[in-house]
């Protein structure tokens, strides 16, 4: 009993053993600090890698992308000269043989209709489109006279079909017709900055016979000169894409991106501001970790 | 006062109790920034890791594309070309940063050659690659 309640006593005194285990612990714990810092770190790292190397990501395919899909009307038609007879502008977003009718106005014997139309330019940025085309089918009573397609020329203001690459018209013949025209280099002054762009499909003039005008479809289009992707991702990982290259013997070009694959997902995608070489080429498609996917074309 | 000034006896217990006091947060301040230090130079060594995304021969010059996908800083120390250091234009990448450097080097069309670039913290990464015909 006495040695134990001495104990303390002699242990307060020995001061020389009480700094040594204060040295001791608090080199311990910085020991402790350096060495839980280097193992949660190499955790970190190891973690990262070891996701890198789960990561299985390829590039099915590239195809060069030269127009994009047609743009339909989603509003009425303007009557400029003449009448609705039947349908409504749904009738003409397919080519699938119902219509919208329109019938020439008396006693000029005339019809001329305005149908507005968009570019989508958040997917096709003006900076990207190389051209415009109007595509319309048709089918009227009367074949003897010419019908013409025109779109606003928002430079001048008024309409005109200067520096389409067919200004004659279209010579129907009985049945359906497709008349199609393409707004060569001249496209920019028919598109407005939002992407409107306003048709007028109109006759050759005033004549005897009263005509029906059948729209089975009208669109316009934007004619690119871009690329589609396909990715696949078959590891365990969702794979995010940051950059892409083309390269071949005259220059390697990186394009930013930022897309997301998921896991076991195979995914389309379109850039229309990539445009594919001529000849032999290599894209390499580069993960955030690190990982390429190469594409050899033929 | 003047008691305690000459009890030269009761200031020496305090002003070694200062001393030791002032020495003893010294010492644990220099331990930590140590333990700062040599933490810190592992977890950036350790955090390093980059890749090359492209390699184009042009004239007189291969460009590398080097991409920054570790954790930390990093800045090219040396590139060699079979195993013999040349002339290169210097690159610092942040994290998750890119960009080209150039090789000055002649090369010439089908050869294989072993292209090796070396961080500060002595990363490196090596591959062999093929210059056109």
């Amino acid at each position: 009993m006495q040695t134990t309640t001495s104990r303390p006593r002699d242990f307060k005194r020995d001061k020389k053993g009480l700094s040594n285990i204060i040295v001791v612990v608090l080199s311990l714990v910085i020991l402790a600090i350096i060495v839980v810092n280097v193992i949660l770190w190499n955790y970190q790292m190891s973690q990262s890698d070891w996701e890198r190397t789960q990561e299985t990501f390829s590039v099915s395919s590239i195809s060069r992308l030269t127009r994009s899909p047609w743009s339909t009307t989603h509003t009425e038609y303007q009557l400029n000269l003449g009448d609705r007879v039947s349908g409504s502008y749904s009738d003409t977003q397919l080519v699938d043989g119902s219509y919208e009718r329109f019938r020439e106005s008396t006693p000029t014997r005339e019809l001329d209709i305005n149908g507005t139309f968009s570019i989508d330019i958040s997917t096709y940025p003006l900076a990207d489109i190389r051209s415009v085309e109007l595509h319309l089918v048709y089918s009227v009573g009367d074949t003897s006279e010419q019908w013409y397609m025109k779109a606003y020329n928002w430079t001048s203001g008024s309409f005109s079909n200067v520096g389409f690459n067919s200004t004659s018209g279209d010579s129907p013949i009985a049945g359906w017709n497709s008349y199609a025209v393409n707004l060569t280099d001249q496209w920019r002054s028919y598109v407005g900055n939002k992407g409107k762009i306003i048709i007028k499909v109109h006759d050759q003039g005033p004549d005897a016979p009263p005509t029906n005008l059948d729209i089975d479809y009208l669109a316009v289009r934007p004619v690119i000169d871009g690329a589609i992707f396909m990715f696949r991702n078959t590891g365990p990982r969702t794979a995010h894409l940051v950059s892409i290259w083309i390269c071949n013997v005259e220059a390697h070009k990186r394009y930013e991106t930022d897309i997301f694959v998921n896991s076991g997902e195979t995914m389309s995608y379109t850039r229309v501001d990539i445009t594919l070489p001529n000849g032999q080429f290599t894209a390499k498609v580069i993960t955030e970790r690190g990982n390429t996917g190469v594409y050899a074309s033929d | 006062m003047l008691k305690l000034w000459r009890n030269r006896k009761a200031i020496t217990p305090v002003l070694s109790n200062i001393l030791l006091l002032v020495i003893a947060v010294a010492g644990m301040s220099i331990s930590i920034t140590a333990t700062y230090v040599i933490t810190g130079n592992l977890r950036e060594t350790m955090g390093e890791r980059f890749i090359v995304e492209d390699v184009w021969f042009r004239p007189g010059v291969i460009s590398v594309y080097l991409r920054n996908t570790g954790k930390t800083r990093i800045s090219t120390a040396g590139i060699y070309v079979d195993y013999v250091a040349q002339p290169f234009t210097a690159l610092e990448l942040e994290p998750l940063e890119h960009d080209w450097t150039n090789i000055t080097f002649a090369w010439t069309p089908n050869t294989v050659y072993y292209l090796k670039v070396i961080t500060s913290r002595g990363t490196q990464v090596a591959d062999y690659y093929k210059s056109p015909p």
